[in-house]
């Protein structure tokens, strides 16, 4: 294990202890975090490692939310149960969405995600078929429920989102080191050689968005029960495009990167709410700098040319 | 890079120390959950300002059961996300009630956080659906939009006798529940409705429904939505030559309607609670001047006087039950009647409701003030 | 028949400001491939800077010819001036850097100036006054257009044509034009890169600053956030015209308000942003150079 990824393991065997000495105040900051960094690690798999200039992610995110919601409160399903569909749908809405713009070039991509994202803003503030709940949203939303318990307090939510991390992280590092990550990587340096390689571009970008589509929705999920409600403006184009710059800003396919991304990004506010007024003035500053000044991100990964695998037999 | 981590798990683990110490005792804690920032920051603001002046009163007083009350604000931007996140915040703040807030659909999205932790909470919010889980924890200090809505249908067909009415609301919860039951209370008095439709809020351009209207050659335009647009669409509908007089439910009472609908302003009727100035209690006349005195400016309209209204029962029940556990304050307050308030006489059912509101009819004067038109 | 006359009337008279925006976009685009995020937030910043200098230089409400000139063309060079530190400072510097930091850049910049108009001037709605163009109204059979409707239409158009002209039959149209299709070239042929692609944010800035005073005028209600939602359906008109050519963003502006306007109209307010994108996204899978646009050998 290189030393980044122990310290980032360091940080996370941290998080898991911090409810031991932390009060709900900052128990809900740090689920917050476990959630949005849940969502910028699925952004990464499509922006960072398949290249692809997706700023609509927030979308995938509001159809999980969404997606439990209205399973839960307006047909009664126990909140387990929506995990599933919460994972599935937004897979699907990518698939068939995606499929038919995914060849577009770069900026064009990017305005076209940004339109999707528009349209399910949309459908969500009209009410469509009377179940998303207008520009007020869905509340109400019930807690986990198992074997007789409600996991209601905010410890375990801390924890159920810890969880979700880490299975994400898990993912991410089974998908780096498979035939997936191999062929992510090789398209994101140059798709044209690697099309002329034999990988099918197209199918592994779209394989990267379902994924990443599908850990969103499952982070959304988490969300919903998070704050007992969700609306339409928690998954807009804003959103989007906060989750497209922690990917940049903190370090595109860089674990640590992403993480410092999404604490500075949402977790900072929280923490300095006096400052909440400049707070996106701040941001944008930020951006702007680090590109100019830092064009990798601000934790970049190391050595990202050749990967590991390769450099075994040299000295 | 190596120094950096270590010192961020070192700080994280300090302040979460730090806070968890700082936690004092010898405080009562009111939230204040209400849109500081966006489109309805001046009716935030106002009752943000309404609710500290009186903290600082009481305060003065000697607080209340012998400590001190502190206010702890969230911005839920009047938007329903964020109201749930401030939800979130205020109930791990471990407040005793939070005012909040001034839009039902920012209300509605907190309120289940609120129950589920036994959080008091009073709002100004007028949609049928707050008081319908019958949850013991919240409070409506205001009056529900189908009472408003029965009174709205007799003036318009019995009094006015207008043929044909337009009822115009915007996506909201608040305002969808008050245009239907507008349009239901119209039909159910014999009146002709002859269109019902909804405009986004916030697009700012209303010439597209308008249009349609115009031709339908209404007498009468309602518009159950905010002030916000409610004054662009009064301005545009006269652009646009339609002759019909505007009718505005509560929401467009507010100054910037006003300013908004600019010279159309003049003629235009308002129905609302009485709002600040026809207010007939010393109390009212009392905290208006105190307000003014304060911050420079009268309190934004009636909206955040009745919310003070909803604290001011709350402080009112913990000093009479002599006790903080929300269930105790909660079953007085239910059995609480006419309480001299600023707004009038608070008295709460077992459902939350308020009971015993009036409504004014209002028609703007080409000085943007008010004359009372009924009775 | 005069609904939709009427529907035309409001719709040309949104498209038109579609149109100035669009062609800020379309001409950074053009030259330096990069989508200028922050230019929907410098015509917001325009609304606000208009507001204050004609409260502030006509402070009893004049409303002669004379004040409103002044007031646009004392805003145009404020906001051109705005354009050109934002090329210098945000954008200059990642000329050669990859794409994606130059987009994350512009994104920042956006966020700068929103949020720096939500400082100066606070997060509440502003409101122009309605008395800068007279209120008449003419009435044609049923139709309605009013003063600053004219002034829009006519405005605009004069403008457009204007651009159109110095694009294709000045000199330094060519210059641009040569910049456009290959910067490096260009720079042999002793063009000096940096002077142009000041003009350009010069041009567009002005252009943005017209129709943000045109916004405030018409809309009455400004708030620091809309330039960002306003400036992406703008450059969605640019695409849809056909990007990086200057009629194609007219026609695209102009085509985007009236397709506004008419699914407003006739179907509903609520769903004309998403009709505006379904319309993007054929637009890009069918034709993605643009309806005006020309059909180039570069990949899309």
């Amino acid at each position: 294990m290189t030393k980044t990824n122990m310290i980032a393991l360091g940080v996370l065997v941290v998080m898991g202890f911090i409810p031991f000495f932390a009060d709900s105040a900052w128990l809900a900051v740090g689920t917050t975090f476990l959630v949005y960094s849940v969502v910028a690690f699925s952004q990464d798999i499509i922006l960072g490692r398949a290249g692809a200039f997706h700023m609509g992610h927030a979308a995938f995110f509001g159809l999980g939310a969404y997606a439990t919601a209205i399973l839960n409160t307006q047909y009664g399903w126990p909140i387990l149960a929506t995990w599933a569909p919460a994972v599935i749908i937004p897979m699907v809405v990518a698939l068939i969405t995606i499929s038919p713009i995914i060849h577009l070039r770069g900026d064009y991509l990017l305005v076209a995600t940004i339109g999707l994202n528009i349209i399910f803003i949309q459908v969500l503030e009209n009410d469509l078929f009377g179940i998303t709940g207008g520009p007020n949203g869905i509340f109400g939303i019930d807690v986990v429920r198992a074997f007789g318990y409600e996991f209601m307090s905010q410890t375990n939510m801390y924890y159920m989102a810890f969880i979700l991390l880490g299975i994400t992280l898990f993912i991410m590092k089974t998908l780096d080191s498979s035939k997936f990550g191999r062929a992510m990587f090789y398209i994101n340096k140059d798709d044209i050689a690697a099309q002329s390689m034999g990988i099918n571009v197209r199918y592994y970008k779209l394989y990267a968005f379902a994924i990443g589509a599908g850990l969103a929705g499952a982070a959304g999920s988490m969300f919903a029960v998070q704050y007992s409600a969700v609306s339409p403006e928690a998954f807009n184009v804003l959103q989007s495009i906060m989750f497209f710059t922690i990917v940049l800003v903190g370090g595109s396919a860089s674990l640590p990167g992403v993480l410092l991304g999404t604490i500075v990004m949402f977790v900072l506010p929280e923490v300095f709410r006096e400052f909440a007024e400049a707070r996106y003035l701040v941001f944008g500053l930020a951006m702007i700098l680090t590109m100019i000044l830092r064009p990798r991100g601000i934790w970049p990964v190391k050595f990202g040319d050749i990967p590991s695998f390769l450099k075994k037999g040299t000295k | 890079m190596r120094r950096i981590l270590p010192n961020l798990a070192a700080s994280v683990a300090v302040c979460a120390l730090l806070v968890t110490a700082g936690s004092a005792a010898d405080v009562i804690k009111i939230g204040v959950q209400a849109p500081i920032t966006g489109k309805y920051a001046n009716e935030g603001q106002s009752i943000d300002n309404g609710v500290r002046l009186v903290v600082d009163q009481i305060n003065a007083k000697g607080g209340v059961l012998g400590k001190q009350l502190e206010v702890v604000t969230c911005d839920d931007e009047g938007a329903a996300q964020k109201a749930a996140i401030c939800a979130r915040r205020l109930v791990n703040e471990n407040v005793l009630a939070v005012i909040g807030s001034y839009t039902s659909g920012a209300t509605e999205a907190a309120q289940t956080t609120y129950y589920r932790n036994k959080t008091l909470q009073t709002s100004d919010g007028t949609s049928n659906s707050l008081t319908e889980h019958k949850y013991w924890t919240f409070f409506r200090n205001s009056f529900k939009n189908s009472d408003q809505a029965t009174f709205t249908a007799k003036y318009l067909v019995n009094e006015k006798g207008y043929k044909k009415i337009v009822v115009l609301s915007d996506f909201s919860s608040y305002s969808t529940d008050l245009g239907d039951s507008v349009a239901k209370a119209i039909v159910a008095a014999g009146g002709n409705l002859i269109y019902q439709g909804k405009v986004k809020s916030g697009t700012q351009n209303f010439t597209a429904v308008l249009t349609k209207i115009k031709s339908m050659e209404p007498d009468a335009i309602y518009y159950s939505g905010y002030y916000t647009d409610g004054g662009l669409i009064r301005a545009q509908q006269q652009q646009l030559g339609i002759e019909a007089d505007f009718i505005g439910g509560d929401s467009n009472d507010n100054p910037d309607f006003m300013k908004l609908a600019g010279s159309s302003a003049e003629g235009t009727l308002l129905i609302n609670f009485p709002t600040p100035d026809f207010l007939p209690y010393d109390l009212a006349k009392d905290f208006i001047a105190d307000y003014t005195a304060k911050y420079g400016i009268a309190p934004s309209s009636v909206w955040a006087l009745m919310n003070i209204d909803g604290l001011r029962a709350i402080v009112h029940a913990v000093e009479m039950t002599k006790s903080e556990d929300t269930k105790v304050i909660s079953d007085y307050l239910h059995t609480l009647r006419d309480f001299p308030g600023i707004t009038g006489p608070v008295s709460f059912r077992e459902d939350g409701e308020r009971i015993n509101t009036k409504f004014n009819v209002y028609e703007v004067q080409a000085d943007n003030s008010y004359k009372i038109v009924n009775e | 028949m005069d609904i939709f006359l009427q529907q035309l009337v409001n719709g040309l008279t949104i498209g038109s400001l579609y149109a100035l925006v669009a062609l800020g976009y379309t001409m950074v685009y053009g030259v330096m491939k990069l989508i200028n995020f922050a230019h929907g937030d410098l015509v917001a910043l325009s609304s606000f800077v208009g507001l204050t200098v004609y409260t502030n230089m006509f402070a009893d409400g004049g409303t002669s010819i004379v004040a409103v000139i002044t007031v646009f063309m004392f805003t145009a060079a404020i906001i051109a001036v705005v354009g050109v530190l934002l090329e210098r400072l945000a954008y200059r510097p990642l000329r050669t850097a990859p794409r994606l930091s130059a987009v994350v850049s512009a994104l920042g910049a956006g966020l700068v100036i929103q949020n720096s108009i939500m400082l100066i001037w606070g997060p509440n709605m502003k409101i122009f006054p309605s008395d800068l163009f007279p209120s008449t109204i003419w009435d044609i059979n049923g139709v309605v257009i009013t003063f600053t409707q004219v002034m829009i239409l006519g405005t605009s158009s004069i403008l457009m044509i204007a651009l159109y002209l110095f694009i294709n039959r000045t000199k330094m149209g060519t210059a641009i034009r040569a910049v456009a299709i290959d910067q490096d070239a260009a720079k042999l042929m002793g063009i000096n890169v940096n002077k142009i692609v000041m003009i350009i944010f010069v041009i567009g800035s002005a252009l943005g600053a017209v129709a943000g005073l045109f916004i405030g005028i018409y809309y009455r209600g400004i708030t620091f956030d809309m330039g960002w939602t306003y400036g992406l359906s703008a450059f969605v008109a640019a695409i849809i015209g056909g990007i990086g050519n200057i009629p194609g963003a007219m026609f695209g502006g102009l085509m985007l308000g009236l397709f506004n306007a008419l699914i407003s109209g006739y179907i509903s307010s609520a769903w004309a942003e998403t009709f505006t994108f379904m319309l993007l996204i054929i637009v890009l899978i069918f034709r993605p150079t643009g309806i005006l646009g020309e059909k180039t050998a570069e990949k899309v």
